[in-house]
C-alpha cells in the first residue's frame, strides 16, 4: 500500500507560494485522478488543485488559512489498494471535519490569529520537531504530532502548541492505538491513574492559562505584558532585536518552568500587531470614530472572550479589527510597493472631448447588441492606446535593468484594473491591434466578470505590456494611477461626463456643456520623458476625439 | 528437579537485572505497581559487569598508564610499571559499588528481588527456579512482564571460549595479566576499544577483520582516525580475513589462522585470542512460546513504539528487543515500559540515540550523518571543527579529530552530529539535547560556551554550517 507525496504544483507561471484556503476533501476519503482536493489562492486567482492519483487520501500536511511554497508536500495518498481505515490515517479523522469543506475551528482560528510567517512547511522527511515534553503531551491528549502547527523557529512544536491544537478540534480524536483494552490509550489524563506521579500533568495544573488563549494572543490588541524576565531561545531573541521588541513585552501564555517562553512567532505577531496598530490609526481614511471610553462603554469584557487573559481588558480598550494580510491583498500590496519605489513615476492629466466617440457608440451599440455584445467605450480607448503606442513605443516597453536595457515590446497585451471584492486584479486583453471592437469588447466583458469571481487562471493575468484603470466608472475625473511594474504606463479613465468646454462659434469664444473624457496618464520617468508622455496622450485624445481616425489603423 | 513449588503473584514481573531491566523495575515500584525483578547472575547485567563499565575503567587506567610514560614533550618522564591483576582489583571495586547501589536502589524503591532463572510457563505464569544449590522453583503470576534479558557475545564455530586461550569480551576484562600477544577477532566497537586498551598495556595486538575496515557503521573520515591512531600505538590490521581456526603454537603461545574469501590463508603467533563478532540476544530458556511470544530470525524479540510483544501486556527492552543494542537505549525502554504499563502517555519517540566508541580518540554519534539525511530527504548542510584549531584540545595534547554537525538547510534544525576525539562521548550529548529540543543551528552557535573547553568546538561546528565559524575557515 504505497503512500504517494503530492506537492503543492506549480499553478501559474512564476507562482511561488499559495494560500491553502479550502480543503475540499478530508483523510480518508476516496479521490480520483483529477479531481479537485484543494483551493489554492495564488498570486491573484483561486485555483483548485486537482489529485494526480487514483487512492485514499491519506494525510493533509497543511492548515487552511497556510501559505504553502510551491513544492512542498500538501497532502499524501494512499494508492493502490483501500487504505482506509487503517490506523496511520485514523488519528488525522477528527482533524478536518467531514466532507463538507467547512474550516475547523482550529483552523480557523490559526488563520485569524497568526501572522503572514505562520506555519513552516512540514520538513521534507514528514519528522516532526519537537521537544520530547511536547510529544509526551500529544499523546496524553491524543494529539497526532504531525498534525500540529508548530509556532517555534522553523515550525517546531512546543507544548502551548500542542495543547492549543487539541483544544481546537482533537476533542474526541481517536488514539493512535492499536487497540488493546489493557493497554492505555493516550486519550485524556486518565483520572483513575491515583497517586501517579506525571511531570506533563503536574505543569500543566500549576500552568498557567487556558490553551485557548494562547491562538487568540496574537490577534489580541498589541499590549505590552512588561514581564521581568521571560524565556526566549537565542534565534527568538535576535527576532527581537531584529524588530525592535522587547521580549518581556511580548504576550504569551505559554510558559516553561513557570516561566513565561515566548517564541520567535510570538514576537513577530507582536512587532505586527504593533504596526498594523499605528498604520490603522493613522492612515484610515474612512471615518474614525472618536476614541472611545472603553471603561465607559462596559463592554470591554465582551471582546471575543479570548483576548482576555493576555492583559487587563481595561487598559486595552482596542477595538480595531485585525485582518489578514496576505493572498491577493498582499500581493497587491507587495505590487504596489515594488512599482512606486522603483518607477519614479510623473502623471500627465489631459481631456479629450469626445462628443463624436460617444456619437459613434451610439451608433454601434445597436449592432453590437444584435451580436450579443454590450459595447462600451473601452475597446474604443484601447484602439486609441494601440494607435498612441504604435507611435510612441516607449510606452509599450519594459526596463530591464540588470541587462542595461529597454524592451520595446512588440505585442500591444493591455491590462485592464478590474475591481473585486479581493481586491485589484489586472486580467490582460492579449493583441488588441489584432482585434475588432466587438470583440475586444466580449473579451474585456468576460475577462471582468470572471475576475470579480476569482475564476481568472493566473496565466491570464501575466504577459501585460501596459494598462488601463477606469476609476471613472465609479466616479472622478483625475487620478495618479500606479504603474503596473514592470511595465512603463498606464492611463487612467474618468468619467466621461458633459463638462464646460470653451468652443469657438462664429469667431467667439464661449463655454459650452459637452462630453469629456479625462485623461490621467503614470509613466515611468526612467524610461519615458514627459514630452513623449505628452505627444502620447495627445496622439490617444486625437483617436478619441476623431473615431474615424481609428480606422487608419 | 522443582523441590517446592511456591505460587506467588505480581503486577509486573522483570526478568533481568540489566540497564534495562533494572530501570524498568525501579520505575515501575515507582508508579506504584508491586513489581518483582529476577535476576540469574548479577544486579547491572552486562553492562555494569562485563561491558561498558569494567572496560571504561581499564580503558582510563591504561590510557593513564600510556599517557605518563609518553609524555615526555610536557616534560613529564616516566616509565608506569601496571600491576592488571591490582588494576582488575580496582575494576572489580567499581563494579561492586554500581552493583551493590543497584540492589540497594531496587529495595529502597519496593521492587521484589529475586535471585533465579525465569521462563514462562504460559500468557500470565513465569517458573523461576532459584539460583544456587538445592533451591526450590516458584511460579509467578504476573499482569504485566518486561522482559529485558539482554544479550551475550557470539561464538564463532571452533573459538569455544575458555579462559586459557579464546576471551570472549567478559575474559579480557578479567585478564590477571597482558599477554604479550593478542590477537583480536574482530575490528567492530568491542574489538577496537579492547584493542586500545591492550595495546596500551604493552601488548602487540594483531586484529582480524572479515569486512575491510574497522567499525563498520561509522563514516570513513571517522574510521581512518581511529584506525590511524590504533596503529600508531602498534595495532597491526589484517582485513578480509575471517578467523579459521586456531592452534597450539611452538612457542607456547597459539597460533590464529584466517582466510580471506579467496581461500588465502594466513597464521598468527599469538598468546591469547578475544573473539569479538557482536553480540546475540538472550531468549533462550525463556519459554517464549509458552507465552505465545516469537523471536525474529536473529533471535530477537520485535516490539512496538511502547516496547510491547506481540502479547501486549508483555514487554521486551534493551538487547533482547532488538538494536540498537545500547544501554542507554535499554534503559529508556525500560522507563517507557513501565510507563506504559503504569498508564502513562510514554512511548519511545525520541529523535535519536546517541552512541560513543571509547576508542582513542573517542567516537560520539547522535542522529542522521550528512548522506542519511539526505536519504530521508533533508537537504542537508553541514558544518565542522577540527580539534586542532580547538585551544583546550591542544592543551590536552589531542588535537586528532573533529566535530561535525548536521542540518537542514531549510529550516536549520540539527539532525545530526558525528564527534571524534578528546571526550567525544561526553560532547555528542549536547547535540543529543538539540536534535531532542528541536533546535536550530543558530540555536546551538548563539549559546555561549565556556571557553576554553572542548565543547566549543561544538558551537563552531554550528557557527561553520551557518558560514559564521571564527576559529576555522568557512566552507
Amino acid at each position: 500500500m504505497p503512500v504517494k507525496e503530492f506537492k503543492l504544483p506549480d499553478v501559474g507561471e512564476g507562482v511561488a507560494e499559495g494560500e491553502l484556503v479550502t480543503w475540499l476533501v478530508a483523510p480518508g476519503d476516496r479521490v480520483e485522478e483529477d479531481q479537485p482536493v484543494a483551493e489554492v489562492e495564488t498570486d491573484k486567482a483561486l485555483v483548485e488543485v486537482p489529485s494526480s492519483y487514483d487512492g485514499t487520501v491519506e494525510e493533509l500536511f497543511v492548515e487552511e488559512g497556510e501559505m504553502v511554497p510551491v513544492g512542498d508536500v500538501i497532502i499524501s495518498f494512499r494508492v493502490g489498494e483501500e487504505g482506509a481505515g487503517d490506523e496511520a490515517a485514523a488519528p488525522d479523522e477528527s482533524e478536518t471535519a467531514g466532507d463538507d469543506a467547512e474550516p475547523e475551528p482550529a483552523a480557523a482560528a490559526d488563520a485569524a490569529g497568526s501572522d503572514a510567517t505562520d506555519a513552516e512547511p512540514d520538513t521534507p522527511s514528514g519528522r516532526t520537531f519537537a521537544p520530547p515534553s511536547a510529544r509526551r503531551l500529544a499523546r496524553e491528549l491524543g494529539v497526532d504530532i504531525a498534525a500540529v502547527d508548530g509556532s517555534g523557529p522553523g515550525g517546531r512544536i512546543g507544548e502551548a502548541d500542542v495543547r492549543a491544537h487539541a483544544e481546537g478540534g482533537a476533542g474526541g480524536a481517536d488514539a493512535a492505538d492499536s487497540g488493546s483494552d489493557e493497554a492505555p490509550a493516550p486519550t485524556p489524563i486518565d483520572a483513575g491513574s491515583g497517586g501517579r506521579k506525571s511531570a506533563v500533568k503536574k505543569r500543566g495544573d500549576d500552568g498557567s492559562a487556558e490553551p485557548s488563549a494562547t491562538t487568540a494572543a496574537p490577534s489580541a490588541a498589541p499590549e505590552p505584558a512588561g514581564r521581568e524576565t521571560t524565556l526566549a531561545t537565542p534565534a527568538t531573541r535576535k527576532v527581537a532585536r531584529e524588530l525592535g521588541v522587547d521580549v518581556d513585552d511580548v504576550p504569551t501564555d505559554a510558559t516553561r518552568d513557570g516561566e513565561a517562553f515566548v517564541t520567535g512567532d510570538d514576537v513577530r505577531a507582536y512587532a505586527e500587531a504593533l504596526e498594523s496598530e499605528t498604520a490603522d490609526s493613522a492612515a484610515e481614511s474612512a471615518p474614525e470614530p472618536s476614541p472611545v471610553d472603553v471603561s465607559a462603554s462596559g463592554d470591554a469584557a465582551g471582546a471575543g472572550g479570548a483576548a482576555g487573559s493576555a492583559a487587563e481588558p481595561s487598559a486595552s480598550g482596542s477595538t480595531d479589527e485585525t485582518i489578514p494580510y496576505r493572498g491577493v491583498r498582499r500581493t497587491i500590496g507587495k505590487q504596489m510597493e515594488r512599482s512606486v519605489y522603483t518607477a519614479p513615476h510623473v502623471t500627465h492629466h489631459d481631456t479629450a472631448e469626445v462628443d463624436a466617440l460617444v456619437e459613434a457608440r451610439e451608433e454601434l451599440k445597436p449592432r453590437a447588441e444584435e451580436r450579443g455584445v454590450k459595447l462600451t467605450y473601452m475597446p474604443f480607448v484601447m484602439k486609441a492606446i494601440v494607435a498612441g503606442l504604435k507611435e510612441y513605443p516607449s510606452l509599450n516597453s519594459e526596463l530591464r535593468e540588470e541587462d542595461e536595457e529597454i524592451v520595446l515590446k512588440k505585442e500591444y497585451n493591455l491590462g485592464i484594473a478590474v475591481a473585486t471584492d479581493a481586491g485589484l486584479m489586472v486580467p490582460v486583453v492579449e493583441d488588441v491591434d489584432e482585434k475588432g471592437l466587438f470583440e475586444l469588447a466580449a473579451e474585456v466583458r468576460d475577462l471582468a466578470s470572471r475576475a470579480r469571481e476569482r475564476k481568472l487562471k493566473p496565466a491570464e493575468m501575466k504577459g501585460g505590456t501596459f494598462s488601463i484603470t477606469n476609476f471613472g466608472a465609479i466616479g472622478g475625473e483625475y487620478a495618479t494611477p500606479i504603474i503596473n511594474y514592470p511595465e512603463t504606463a498606464i492611463l487612467g479613465l474618468g468619467a466621461i461626463e458633459e463638462r464646460p468646454v470653451v468652443r469657438e462659434r462664429d469667431g467667439t469664444s464661449e463655454v459650452v456643456p459637452a462630453p469629456t473624457l479625462p485623461l490621467s496618464l503614470s509613466i515611468d520617468h526612467r524610461v519615458i520623458d514627459g514630452a513623449v508622455a505628452a505627444e502620447f496622450a495627445n496622439t490617444v485624445m486625437e483617436h478619441l476625439e476623431h473615431p474615424l481616425l481609428l480606422l487608419s489603423h | 528437579m522443582v523441590v517446592g513449588d511456591i505460587a506467588t503473584g505480581t503486577e509486573v514481573l522483570v526478568i533481568g537485572a540489566g540497564p534495562g531491566g533494572y530501570v524498568a523495575a525501579i520505575r515501575a515500584a515507582q508508579e506504584g505497581l508491586d513489581t518483582t525483578l529476577v535476576e540469574k547472575d548479577a544486579y547491572g547485567g552486562a553492562c555494569l559487569n562485563r561491558g561498558c563499565i569494567p572496560s571504561k575503567a581499564l580503558i582510563t587506567g591504561s590510557g593513564l598508564a600510556h599517557e605518563a610514560g609518553n609524555a615526555e614533550s610536557m616534560g613529564i618522564h616516566a616509565d608506569p610499571a601496571v600491576d592488571m591483576g591490582k588494576m582488575v582489583e580496582w575494576k572489580d571495586g567499581v563494579v561492586d559499588r554500581l552493583t551493590g547501589g543497584v540492589e540497594k536502589l531496587c529495595k529502597a524503591n519496593g521492587v521484589n528481588l529475586i535471585e533465579g532463572t525465569a521462563s514462562f510457563a504460559d500468557e500470565h505464569t513465569a517458573r523461576v527456579a532459584h539460583g544456587g544449590e538445592g533451591q526450590g522453583s516458584e511460579s509467578i503470576e504476573f499482569e504485566h512482564a518486561i522482559i529485558a534479558t539482554g544479550s551475550r557475545p557470539i561464538q564463532i564455530p571452533g573459538f569455544e571460549f575458555s579462559e586459557d586461550h579464546v576471551w570472549s569480551s567478559a575474559d579480557a576484562l578479567d585478564a590477571d595479566s597482558v599477554p604479550d600477544r593478542l590477537g583480536i577477532v574482530g575490528g567492530g566497537y568491542i574489538g577496537m576499544e579492547l584493542a586500545t586498551t591492550y595495546a596500551k598495556l604493552g601488548a602487540e595486538v594483531t586484529v582480524v577483520e572479515m569486512l575491510d575496515d574497522i567499525l563498520d557503521p561509522y563514516e570513513d573520515d571517522v574510521k581512518r582516525i581511529v584506525r590511524t591512531r590504533a596503529e600508531e600505538l602498534g595495532v597491526e590490521f589484517h582485513f578480509g580475513e575471517g578467523a579459521s581456526e586456531w592452534s597450539e603454537g611452538a612457542d607456547g603461545g597459539y597460533l590464529l589462522h584466517t582466510e580471506t574469501e579467496g581461500g588465502e590463508e594466513s597464521t598468527y603467533g599469538v598468546d591469547k585470542i578475544l573473539v569479538a563478532v557482536g553480540r546475540r540476544p538472550v531468549a533462550d530458556g525463556l519459554d517464549l512460546d509458552e507465552a505465545g511470544i516469537e523471536t525474529d530470525d536473529r533471535g530477537f524479540i520485535e516490539t512496538d513504539d511502547r516496547t510491547r510483544t506481540a502479547v501486549e501486556h508483555i514487554h521486551a527492552v534493551g538487547d533482547v528487543a532488538g538494536d540498537p543494542m545500547l544501554a542507554h537505549a535499554a534503559s529508556k525502554e525500560g522507563i517507557v515500559a513501565a510507563e506504559v504499563i503504569a498508564g502513562e502517555p510514554a512511548a519511545m519517540d525520541q529523535q535519536a540515540i546517541p552512541a560513543a566508541v571509547f576508542t582513542d580518540p573517542e567516537i560520539g554519534t547522535v542522529g542522521l550523518t550528512e548522506d542519511e539525511a539526505e536519504v530521508e530527504g533533508f537537504d542537508p548542510v553541514v558544518g565542522e571543527m577540527p580539534f586542532n584549531a580547538s585551544g583546550r584540545a591542544m592543551t590536552t595534547g589531542h588535537t586528532e579529530g573533529f566535530v561535525r554537525i548536521v542540518a537542514d538547510d531549510e529550516t536549520g534544525f540539527v539532525l545530526g552530529a558525528q564527534i571524534v576525539g578528546p571526550e567525544a562521548s561526553e560532547l555528542i550529548a549536547e547535540v543529543a539535547l538539540a536534535i531532542e529540543m528541536g533546535a536550530t543551528l543558530e540555536d546551538v552557535a548563539a549559546t555561549v560556551h565556556t571557553h576554553p573547553t572542548l565543547a566549543e568546538a561544538v558551537m563552531e561546528a554550528a557557527e561553520n554550517a551557518r558560514g559564521q565559524a571564527i576559529h576555522t575557515l568557512n566552507r
